[in-house]
């Protein structure tokens, strides 16, 4: 980091890094003075009440006036604070299935990462991949894509990251190479997000939906069910990422040679793989089992990772140390409170009330719901974090779908897969971002490809709920 | 018979020539660098050498019962003030250095100079600033620690609101701001006072930027002798270049009139200190004016052409500059070895407008805390910080 000094009037100066003041105070009194109003008709205080804390907590995650994770604490406190729920009941909403889940999925996650199995992994995917340019491109999105199946989409960026800048630098000797490393960069953003969506493991999104879902319907989607429902949009995206990727950019680079050398050198670096690779490996692959086979509820997955991560410290397959260092502990700060205030909304009919009062009325049927909730998602997403979408949209989504007659897992599947389908902005994910940050891309030069990919992305998304979700028993309308 | 002679006039008299010591005064009457504190009427602070020549001053300091008067010529007479030297030059830090081998206290500025020897004492010659009658090559070398034990026993015995740190004038690429920055850090940390650096201009402005936001509060890059249309060899122009662009990259960066530059008044013609001044100014810099002559005695003494009477122009139309731009002159409030720009107002018919009142607000408990929290203040808001 380096200092600079502000120079601009000071008045300036004052409301550039003070304006969140007078925000907060405005915020805090527009609670205290909705507070202090009557409820409309058809709602309770105590929903009136949760409702304005629901309000409060979607303006500070969509402005992010406070990180994510700290709104995710205020949502635990506030609607005790306003005297929705006590506080002990608040807390034990902490305890949700997925918050239990994600902690064993991250833990697991960073034992990949710092145990050197994750990088060996990429290394070996990429291996074949200097026999032609566009083969090149091709390994390092399928290498992106099948580790963000097991890993968070974040990490393998963070992971491939480095790997992807020795190949590109060694490759940008000429103007064709620097223009071929664009695409190497987009090819890893894009198949992180490509691959975070086939499994539950590529990001904390998807077991955070399938929370909302138990708490208010009491169902629940599988492991299995997930990766299914996923799966043609998973082939489908990566297919065409892959041809708009080589069509789109011209590709004049004759040889990647080099980047062989590179996978080579990193691979003999890498060594032999050691005793705690291999159980971590195979740990992984038991797990996973475990999650198809077993894994009905969110709370037996909880549990199965948590085993796993039990597994991991027994064998001493990793220091605590590391793991404390690699998990993002804020996402499972945040998700606690985004489960606390999705049950507050679900108990006190908030959300229902809402729907039926405010949206119901303006749906003809359930595909316009599923229009409107899934470009609604995909679009906040571009702009902000997708686990606050998710936070924000799918409980709204299943409070309306019982009332027009749409399943809810289709809220769950649409919300949760399209808050993944985020390509253009680099503040839509760390993926996208850590590949804006290599100095490659520039957003003027992404704009076309993305929005082509954005619109492919939702197409998809639509025809896979209209003729593969039905074929797994998730109907559109009932 | 007293009189009410210019204080301005009289100030620059007496750095001039000195005083003689009367008798019945109190002993020890000078510090430890052979400098006499006095406070002249209306709050003029001034350190005066004691002139063992008593034939060259025309004052003389005598008391009269608990008074003291400044004789001038032995016939008219000004009431004053004296300070008695401060206690504390003799105590001694826990690592058992004399204060007085660490700093030196001018009005209510600390001087130090860390590690090197400013350039007077390079040259051989006394400095005024750092101690007249000690060369810094004789100091003990002292640690950051040291210093701040320094300055809290100095603050303990008398209120002081700037430390002034000076680099020895290292030609360094960052003009010695990394030499400062662990001392800064250790005064910030221990010692609640402003800061200001006495530094070279750096070769590039980021070194700017830095002595800000370490927590600096003023900056010096001296000019000295500053003749802008002199025909001097072209590696001097273009240090002058240098140091005109750092001076105004740096005004742009401190608060108003933070950014200051000495001029030696006396040793190059008047007209060229004019035109000094209104460049300085121009780049919103205030200018120090060190009349500083040397002292009977020394062979430079017969090359210095000004004589107070000549130089008080000089004072006065920096007075006037500095009223009308409205560059804040308060942070040379009581520096007691030069006539400061506040104090040129006794040269001027300029109304010093609200200059003054904020001068005393400043040296009020309140004034001290409002002026440090703005300073702070002002550090926490420009301050940021961007990935490199």
């Amino acid at each position: 980091m380096q200092v600079k000094i502000d120079t601009r009037p000071l008045p300036i100066v004052i409301l550039s890094r003070w304006w969140r003041f007078p925000v907060f105070a405005l915020v805090n009194y527009g609670m205290y003075y909705f507070y202090h109003q009557p409820p409309p008709d058809g709602l309770s205080v105590q929903g009136f009440r949760a409702l304005i804390v629901f309000v409060a907590c979607v303006f500070l995650w969509m402005t992010q006036l406070l990180p994510l994770p700290v709104t995710g604490l205020f949502a635990l406190i506030a609607p005790s604070l306003l005297g929705v729920i006590s506080l002990k009941e608040a807390f034990a909403f902490f305890g949700a299935d997925a918050v239990f889940f994600i902690l064993g999925v991250f833990i697991l996650a960073a034992a990949l990462y710092k145990s050197g199995l994750s990088t060996r992994m990429a290394l070996h995917l990429l291996k074949s991949g200097a026999k032609s340019p566009k083969r090149l491109v091709f390994q390092v999105m399928l290498t992106a894509a099948l580790l963000s199946f097991i890993m968070s989409e974040h990490a393998v960026a963070a992971m491939m990251f480095p790997l992807v800048v020795i190949i590109s630098k060694r490759l940008s000797t000429t103007p064709e190479g620097s223009s071929y490393s664009r695409v190497l960069f987009l090819a890893m953003a894009w198949g992180c997000v490509i691959g975070g969506i086939a499994t539950m493991l590529g990001g904390a999104r998807v077991p955070l939906a399938v929370n909302f879902l138990q708490d208010r319907t009491g169902q629940t989607i599988t492991f299995a069910q997930w990766s299914m429902g996923m799966f043609p949009i998973v082939v489908t995206l990566f297919s065409f990422c892959y041809f708009l990727l080589t069509r789109y950019y011209p590709i004049r680079i004759l040889n990647v040679m080099e980047a062989d050398t590179v996978i080579d050198k990193q691979l003999r670096d890498c060594g032999r793989p050691l005793l705690e690779e291999r159980f971590l490996g195979l740990l992984l692959v038991c797990t996973i089992i475990g999650w198809i086979f077993w894994g009905s509820t969110t709370a037996i997955m909880a549990a199965i990772s948590i085993l796993s991560v039990i597994l991991l410290f027994m064998f001493r397959v990793v220091k605590w140390r590391q793991i404390q260092e690699n998990v993002e502990w804020g996402v499972i700060l945040m998700y606690g409170g985004a489960i606390a205030l999705s049950q507050i909304l679900s108990s006190t009919k908030a959300g229902d009330w809402f729907a039926s009062t405010y949206i119901v009325p303006h749906l003809s049927s359930p595909w316009a719901l599923i229009i409107i909730l899934s470009l609604m998602t995909m679009a906040l997403t571009e702009a902000l974090s997708n686990a606050a979408v998710v936070a924000i949209v799918v409980p709204v989504g299943l409070s309306i779908a019982s009332t027009v007659g749409l399943d809810p897992k289709v809220v769950v599947y649409a919300v949760a897969s399209a808050s993944s389908m985020n390509y253009v902005l680099p503040m839509s994910t760390p993926a996208v971002a850590i590949a804006y940050s290599s100095g490659y891309l520039k957003i003027r030069e992404v704009i076309v490809p993305a929005s082509i990919m954005w619109v492919v992305s939702w197409a998809t998304l639509m025809l896979t709920a209209r003729f593969w979700w039905p074929l797994l028993g998730v109907q559109i309308g009932r | 018979m007293t009189v009410d002679p210019n204080l301005a006039l009289l100030k620059l008299q007496l750095l001039f020539h000195g005083i003689r010591a009367g008798k019945d005064l109190p002993a020890p009457l000078t510090n430890p660098f052979g400098l006499i504190h006095l406070a002249l009427p209306q709050k003029v602070f001034v350190s005066v050498h004691l002139n063992m020549n008593g034939t060259e001053s025309p004052f003389t300091l005598r008391r009269d019962g608990g008074t003291f008067l400044l004789d001038i010529q032995g016939s008219a007479s000004v009431p004053v003030g004296w300070t008695p030297p401060l206690a504390s030059y003799q105590k001694r830090t826990s690592s058992g250095l004399l204060v007085s081998d660490i700093l030196t206290v001018h009005g209510d500025f600390i001087a130090v100079h860390p590690s090197h020897q400013c350039r007077f004492g390079q040259s051989g010659l006394s400095c005024r600033y750092c101690g007249s009658s000690k060369e810094l090559s004789d100091h003990p070398p002292f640690t950051p620690r040291d210093l701040v034990e320094a300055i809290h026993l100095v603050m303990q015995e008398k209120r002081c609101d700037v430390v002034s740190l000076s680099s020895g004038h290292v030609e360094t690429p960052d003009g010695g701001v990394e030499r400062l920055e662990k001392w800064v850090t250790e005064i910030r940390k221990h010692n609640n006072v402003l800061i200001s650096l006495d530094l070279v201009p750096p070769e590039t402005n980021d070194w700017i930027d830095k002595t800000y936001a370490m927590g600096v509060d003023a900056l010096y890059y001296d000019s000295d002798f500053f003749n802008p249309n002199d025909e001097s060899p072209r590696e001097f122009q273009k240090h002058k270049a240098r140091q005109l662009e750092a001076l105004a990259y740096a005004a742009r960066i401190f608060p108003t009139g933070a950014v200051l530059s000495h001029l030696v008044v006396g040793l190059e013609p008047l007209k060229d200190t004019f035109e000094s001044v209104d460049l300085l100014i121009d780049r919103g810099v205030v200018p120090v004016l060190a009349y500083f002559p040397p002292y009977g005695g020394s062979a430079l003494r017969t090359r210095w052409t000004a004589t107070p009477e000549q130089v008080t122009q000089v004072y006065a139309h920096l007075y006037e500059r500095l009223v009308r731009t409205r560059i804040n002159p308060h942070w040379v409030q009581q520096y007691d070895v030069v006539l400061t720009s506040l104090e040129g107002r006794f040269l001027s018919s300029e109304s010093p407008r609200y200059h003054l009142k904020l001068k005393n607000f400043y040296e009020t408990r309140v004034g001290r805390a409002v002026r440090f929290g703005l300073a702070s203040l002002r550090r926490h808001l420009r301050v940021r910080e961007v990935p490199a």
